[in-house]
């Protein structure tokens, strides 16, 4: 046996003594179903215990809490972004030669149930913290970010009820408390609170970025501050994590904040760097976020939600981070 | 498992080779040695065949569970001829690192497989000629593999490592630092280095320079122009030639001042903001008949005596690109007509990307495969705000080293820039957040490629291929 082995084993140990008992889907995954593309098979080296989810280029993975940076499950299952809570795991597939893009909701064993086909290239997606209200964010008509006159689409699966909503620009919109319609209207980065019905997301018109708060039953959305994008509800529900348009311009770049929900106090975090992504509590203390280097390569690091600290590299080469258990 | 997080720091600060030395060699008079570190490396296990160790300190080769690892080298910078390459590794400082067997190197034609994604299920093939043989290996002592034949020049070399023995070997990986990484010695003579250009043709092979995605309201043209006022040649674009509407006053005043300056030698290509207004006639009243016949924008032309060059027009609501369309069926005549050797065609939207705002985009596959089945060699597009390479593939992006054509991206003309999204399998090169132009020197019977960065800034990917 070779020492790489042996150290196999003392980190396999020191992952268990660490776990707990909850369980991620990729343990869960050698009872699964044939069709299940898991790729891991019993006996990982990763052993059981939290875990996260993230994208490895597009490769549905986990990794350990315990050693984020350390040996990775990957799958076959491709995602240009995916997502995962409490049982309910969300991939936006990537478009293809023939085929456009579209939502499969897996379960925890990562067999699908529902598939959606949708138009657009993906490039945000959020499962509330139930597992039941997915929701994702599309560029479409070609367009993008880094130019004027992007647009983007903006849809909610109810997974209990089937209610699916393909844009939220059906829902009524209340702008600084008047009934607004404009043809320039575009939604992206919502969260569900833990009601799975009130919703945060950024509303965009008119050249200014809203935190708008949503009632899905109802159909309405109301803005409730500027210069709030891809916000992420804490777990605990009093805190969102967002990214901030620097000087209000996002040609600057954006700042990673957190806004207390109630009292609308605002930290930029210690991540100094533009971050375009929306951020994922990792827990209520501690926001991940992925960067981009020049080549492409993604990197998942994490910083202290409260502005102290400094930004650790927690998954190198990889984005899309979600806790699994 | 033995994840030093300094090292990563380094490496998501975009730090890809590591200059480790740079340094005479002894008794090798006027020769001079340059040490490269992988740029990515990591092995995969058959009895965990979901797991990736990209991460790891360590890489291991064994047959009891099999255990191949993989090394991949960018080397850049060296000039004159090699006289001697050779890979050193260094086994792991710790109890069971050695073994009777060192492993069997041998080269991969794969350079574009992922360190933090490669696991037993989806490995790179390890399909290529024996490079040599290490046998037995003691603990925490460096062990040299002679790949002179291998590694001929700059460029992306991977080499992929098995073993016989049911005793593996552990070998230290780049993650463990510098002193243990894996490294490639590069010798080079001082002598005269002949000329960079084998054959010259008299007075010198053609230059295509150029890019896409140009001139706003920004500096970024600017940057971009005053590159090309000392590259000479014919400048191609790639389409968005100026924003954000494509009108005769906006080619005016944003494009005229800069790249304008060298339109006299330009032969554009329209994008899908020339087509913001309707019909581009913004940009064919700019371009006048160097821009071909308004009504198609599509057109070809011969530089030097070995090249073909073809403008298509891939806004195809306007001009259609369908299989039979009178555009497709214009190229394929036009391919069949052409005497030259080599060919390189251009358009805006790229058919294979890694973009993240816009995808590979089918509609242009018509284009292709024509080209592909009249053995074209390159193809330029922009669209996506950034530079890409592609290996030679066929048209389902597969690598194909006999009639591939090398897909290029480069929307780095200055408009913005755009991120990155899953990067597509065969992407050779990429940056995102550097202007600049693509120099492509047009050789008797290959190409070298040359992306020029703007001032200030030091990205750069560059190569030769062969036509076929």
């Amino acid at each position: 046996m070779t020492s790489l082995r042996r150290r196999l084993i003392v980190t396999v140990l020191a992952t268990v003594v660490l776990a707990g008992i909850a369980l991620g889907y990729a343990a869960l995954a050698p009872s699964a179903a044939a069709p299940a593309p898991s790729g891991v098979a019993a006996g990982s080296p990763l052993g059981s215990g939290p875990r996260l989810q993230v994208l490895t280029n597009g490769l549905l993975s986990t990794v350990t809490r315990a050693d984020p940076g350390g040996p990775r499950e990957v799958t076959a299952v491709r995602c240009d972004r995916a997502h995962a809570a409490a049982g309910t795991v969300a991939c936006l597939t990537p478009a293809q030669a023939l085929t456009a893009t579209s939502l499969v909701v897996m379960d925890s064993a990562l067999r699908p149930r529902t598939t959606i086909p949708l138009t657009g290239f993906p490039n945000r997606l959020r499962v509330s913290a139930s597992g039941r209200m997915v929701a994702w964010t599309l560029f479409i008509d070609g367009h993008s970010y880094a130019t004027t006159g992007f647009s983007t689409q903006t849809g909610v699966l109810d997974t209990r009820t089937g209610r699916t909503v393909k844009s939220l620009e059906e829902f009524a919109v209340t702008l600084d408390g008047r009934p607004y319609r404009n043809a320039d209207v575009n939604f992206w980065g919502v969260t569900f609170t833990a009601d799975d019905n009130r919703f945060y997301a950024t509303l965009s018109t008119g050249g200014r970025r809203y935190l708008v708060e949503g009632d899905f039953a109802a159909g309405t959305v109301r803005t409730l501050r500027d210069n709030v994008e891809c916000p992420s509800l804490s777990p605990d529900g009093s805190r969102i994590a967002f990214k901030a348009a620097i000087g209000a311009d996002p040609a600057q770049g954006w700042r990673l904040s957190v806004l207390e929900v109630a009292g609308g106090r605002i930290t930029p975090l210690a991540e100094t760097r533009s971050v375009d992504d929306q951020p994922a509590w990792l827990d209520d203390r501690t926001v991940a976020y992925a960067l981009q280097t020049g080549d492409g390569t993604n990197n998942t690091w994490s910083v202290p939600a409260d502005g102290s600290g400094t930004p650790v590299l927690l998954v190198p080469g990889a984005n899309s981070p979600a806790v699994l258990a | 498992m033995f994840f030093r997080r300094t090292s990563f720091t380094a490496v998501a600060a975009g730090v890809a080779a590591v200059l480790v030395t740079i340094s005479l060699s002894t008794g090798v008079a006027g020769a001079a040695t340059t040490t490269f570190a992988p740029v990515a490396d990591t092995y995969v296990d058959n009895s965990a065949t979901g797991t990736n160790y990209g991460t790891s300190g360590q890489l291991g080769v064994d047959n009891s569970p099999v255990k191949r690892m993989f090394l991949r080298f960018t080397v850049s910078g060296v000039s004159g001829p090699i006289s001697s390459v050779k890979l050193r590794v260094h086994t792991d400082d710790v109890s069971g690192s050695e073994s009777d067997s060192g492993g069997v190197f041998r080269r991969m034609s794969s350079t574009t497989w992922s360190e933090t994604a490669t696991t037993w299920n989806n490995q790179p093939s390890i399909d290529g000629a024996t490079l040599g043989t290490l046998g037995s290996v003691a603990r925490n002592g460096w062990y040299e593999v002679d790949v002179t034949s291998y590694v001929t020049g700059n460029g992306t070399y991977s080499i992929g490592v098995t073993s016989p023995s049911s005793n593996g070997a552990d070998y230290d990986s780049r993650e463990s630092g510098s002193g243990t990484a894996p490294q490639l010695v590069v010798t080079t003579g001082t002598s005269p280095s002949p000329s960079p250009s084998p054959s010259p043709s008299p007075g010198g092979d053609p230059v295509l320079v150029g890019a896409g995605d140009i001139a706003n309201s920004g500096s970024g043209d600017s940057t971009t122009a005053a590159l090309l006022d000392s590259i000479p040649g014919t400048v191609f674009t790639l389409g968005d030639n100026v924003y954000d509407n494509g009108t005769l006053s906006e080619f005016n005043t944003h494009y005229d001042p800069t790249w304008g300056r060298h339109k006299a030698r330009t032969r554009p290509v329209p994008g899908n903001h020339d087509y913001n207004t309707s019909g581009a006639t913004g940009y064919y009243a700019y371009f006048g008949s160097s821009a071909g016949d308004p009504a198609k924008g599509y057109y070809s032309y011969n530089l030097g005596s070995n090249w073909h060059v073809i403008v298509l027009n891939s806004n195809c609501s306007a001009v259609p690109c369908g299989t039979s369309s009178a555009q497709v069926t214009w190229l394929r005549a036009d391919l069949a007509a052409n005497t030259r050797p080599c060919t390189v065609a251009m358009w805006h939207h790229p058919r294979y990307t890694s973009g993240s705002n816009h995808a590979p985009n089918s509609s242009v596959a018509p284009f292709v495969q024509a080209l592909y089945d009249a053995n074209a060699d390159l193809i330029l597009t922009g669209h996506n705000h950034q530079y890409e390479r592609f290996a030679p593939i066929n048209p389902s992006n597969q690598l194909d080293n006999s009639r591939g054509i090398r897909h290029f991206v480069v929307g780095s003309g200055g408009a913005s820039h755009y991120g990155f999204g899953t990067i597509l399998a065969n992407s050779e090169a990429r940056n995102s957040d550097t202007y600049g132009v693509l120099k492509l020197t047009l050789r008797s019977n290959s190409y070298t490629w040359q992306f020029v960065p703007q001032a200030g800034r030091t990205y750069s990917d560059s190569g030769t291929t062969n036509c076929h």
